[in-house]
């Protein structure tokens, strides 16, 4: 018996296709993300209060606090007048040697001339 | 054989678990129904009754307006005080506690000792202190003191202003002057806060706040010229120690406008005790106080005879005589019971006066015959003209009108009206019938206040009524012979350097608590600056100098032409009376 010559394999019949596991690209989990996402949101709300809250105390102590120099203010404009005040002033203008004038002049300036000339009026204490 | 059937057999246990369960059931359920119940169908009302356990509603108490003097110096201003008060209740020490507060405070120990052991949960210890004491003292961190903020009003001018200013009480409100007649105004509306608040009463920041904001009250600014009010309360105040007078009152007016430059007096008038130096309860004599104004009052009776022409400056009168005798008999009896008898402050001779001369001189007798030529009527119309009898209206509380008596039947009170006598006036009376001589004749309203500020800076300006009351001739013939008396009449001591006064002196009589006069008098002067175009009118009244000083000549004058003089010079009038 006489042997005929095998044929060749098909080089492509010894390649098998192998289904392997898929790779998948890491992914969040929408779960993750709403989990995310309330945490940041809740976090969020915290610090807008807290800072709504400390904005809040803020205000208050400026508020505090412009009444109180509207009343410093108040108590200044007050001193001042006080020490304005003509019966204060006037004792004192008085202890400096700051007397209303014995004698009246009055100054009368005659335009036609160059120089004014002084004229003294009634000698009198007027005080 | 006995057949058992086989069924489900009765397990207690099983019965037991089912009882809790249904039981457990039932509680929850309650449990869910109450909070069904309270957070679904009574939330609402739950919420509403915590929210009014928070909330807090106050009053916001309005600024009180300030008062301000015609330059914009402050007269009064409204500031934050603290009030100290104790719990009788928690006081350990009420005996101590009085002797050192009250020393501190200047409240008597006794009184605040029986406040505190009062049974009252509540007392003041003393209200409107200044802020730093009170935190002195409640430092020592005595049990049971506190402090509550109130505000208190201030007068920095002190008695400078008072008597024009006023004062309010302890609560704030206007008791006299202007803080009584501009109450209204002055007052503000309070507004309201709505807050929620925390267990120890501190606002909650993000609570409910609500403000409904108060309204201040507006500003006055006044006519009033602090300087020149202060140099006539010192013109008084020297003079009531020179002549030794009981009291001394001063006004001045703008002639053109009504605007009162000063009203004040002595003694002075302190605003925080509302009392006078001498103790007494205080009342402006200005503008309450009335008085028989004497030989003033002869500006009417001459003016009213130059307008209607029964008389003419130069018209001679012939044997004017010291004595008029108007009943018969009337001057044999020194008993001023019997009317009817006038006489010259002076003796003199018998003679010829021309109606110069008698305004000069001040007569009496003179004054009266010109008054004749006027008749009773005619008279009566002039002084009322003049604003006498009836208040100025001037924005001060509670003016006097003063009293006009002219009854019928009364044969002489003509004749008494003519000379200053039968009519009793106030000071402002007088200054602003002196300033309608001033301003060509005609009258106007004397005012105080020149605006109102609100909050929102809108300002009203005080409307004034005017009217014309003699012709313009008519009122500078009546500068003239009002210039006479002070530059060689009876008004000589009013006279101010560099300038032409006009002016007429008054010296009546004081009535006895009897009905009858006395020997004192109330001497008076007033007069007016630059005379041929009046810029200021001046009134002075002196009340009770001694005999030296007893004339409006020797007291009123010298204070008029001080008083004067500083108001030409504060409104820099022009000299016009340089030779």
């Amino acid at each position: 018996m006489s042997a005929r010559p095998q044929p060749a394999p098909d080089p492509r019949q010894r390649l098998r296709v192998l289904r392997g596991k898929k790779i998948r690209k890491p992914t969040i989990a929408p779960w993750m993300i709403m989990v995310i996402v309330g945490i940041t949101a809740f976090l969020g709300l915290v610090f807008a209060r807290t800072s709504l809250d400390n904005s809040a105390f803020e205000l208050a102590e400026l508020n505090a606090a412009i009444t109180q120099q509207a009343e410093i203010n108040r108590e200044l404009r007050i001193e001042i007048a006080r020490l304005e005040n003509p019966a204060r002033i006037a004792p004192l203008a008085e202890e400096m040697g700051l007397v209303i004038p014995a004698e009246t002049h009055q100054l009368l300036v005659d335009l036609d001339r160059d120089a004014p000339h002084l004229v003294q009026s009634n000698q009198e204490d007027t005080q | 054989m006995a057949t058992v059937t086989a069924g489900r057999q009765f397990n207690p246990l099983k019965l037991r678990l089912a009882l809790i369960g249904i039981i457990l059931l039932m509680a929850w359920g309650v449990v869910a129904w109450r909070l069904v119940q309270v957070q679904v169908v009574t939330a609402p009302e739950i919420a509403e009754r915590g929210l009014q356990q928070r909330l807090v509603s106050r009053e916001l108490p309005p600024q009180r307006g300030k008062i301000f003097d015609r330059n914009g110096d402050l007269l009064a201003m409204t500031v934050e005080a603290e009030s100290l008060y104790a719990v009788p209740g928690q006081v350990e020490e009420p005996l101590w506690v009085a002797q050192q507060f009250g020393t501190l405070l200047g409240v008597d120990p006794d009184v605040l000792y029986d406040r505190l052991t009062s049974d009252k949960d509540f007392v003041y210890i003393k209200r409107q202190v200044d802020g730093d004491v009170a935190d002195e003292l409640l430092a020592l961190g005595v049990r049971g003191v506190y402090s509550l903020p109130e505000s208190t009003r201030v007068y920095p001018a002190g008695e400078v202003a008072s008597h024009v200013v006023g004062f309010v009480n302890i609560d704030g409100v206007g008791q006299e002057g202007l803080e009584i007649i501009y109450e209204d105004a002055l007052r503000g509306i309070p507004g309201q806060e709505l807050f929620e608040r925390d267990k120890d009463g501190v606002p909650i920041p993000q609570g409910m706040n609500d403000i409904i904001p108060a309204v201040p009250g507006v500003d006055l600014n006044t006519t009033i010229d602090l300087p020149l009010q202060y140099q006539a309360q010192q013109a008084c105040e020297d003079m009531v120690a020179e002549a030794e007078a009981e009291a001394c009152w001063v006004v001045a007016i703008e002639v053109e406008t009504g605007a009162v430059l000063a009203m004040t007096g002595a003694p002075a008038f302190d605003p925080n005790t509302k009392l006078t130096v001498d103790g007494e309860p205080f009342s402006n004599f200005n503008v309450r106080g009335i008085y028989e104004p004497g030989s003033t009052q002869k500006l009417i009776t001459f003016a009213a005879a130059l307008e209607e022409q029964t008389v003419e400056v130069g018209t001679v009168f012939p044997n004017v005589a010291d004595v008029l005798e108007l009943r018969e008999g009337a001057c044999e009896f020194d008993d001023d019971e019997v009317h009817g008898c006038y006489r010259d402050f002076d003796e003199h001779e018998t003679v010829d006066m021309t109606v110069q001369q008698i305004f000069t001189q001040s007569s009496n007798v003179g004054t009266i015959r010109v008054a004749e030529t006027l008749g009773e009527e005619r008279l009566v119309e002039y002084i009322q003209a003049f604003g006498l009898g009836t208040s100025t209206g001037v924005d001060y509380g509670a003016e006097a009108s003063g009293i006009l008596n002219f009854a019928a039947g009364c044969e002489t009170c003509w004749a008494s009206g003519a000379i200053g006598y039968s009519v009793a006036v106030t000071p402002l009376q007088m200054a602003a019938a002196y300033a309608a001589i001033g301003n060509d004749g005609v009258w106007t309203t004397p005012h105080i206040v020149s605006s109102t500020i609100d909050a929102q800076g809108q300002t009203e300006v005080a409307s004034l009524e005017t009217r014309v009351i003699v012709s313009e001739q008519t009122a500078r013939l009546m500068r003239e012979l009002l210039a006479g008396v002070v530059e060689s009449g009876t008004g000589q001591s009013g006279q101010v350097d560099g300038y032409r006064v006009g002016g007429k002196t008054g010296t009546a009589n004081k009535l006895g608590e009897d009905g009858r006069y006395t020997e004192e008098t109330r001497a008076s002067f007033v007069g007016m600056a630059p005379i041929d175009d009046p810029k200021v009118v001046v009134a002075v009244v002196i009340d009770a100098p001694s005999h030296e000083y007893r004339t409006g000549g020797a007291s009123a004058a010298p204070v008029f032409s001080r008083v004067m003089e500083h108001a030409l010079h504060r409104l820099g009038v022009t000299p016009d009376g340089i030779e």
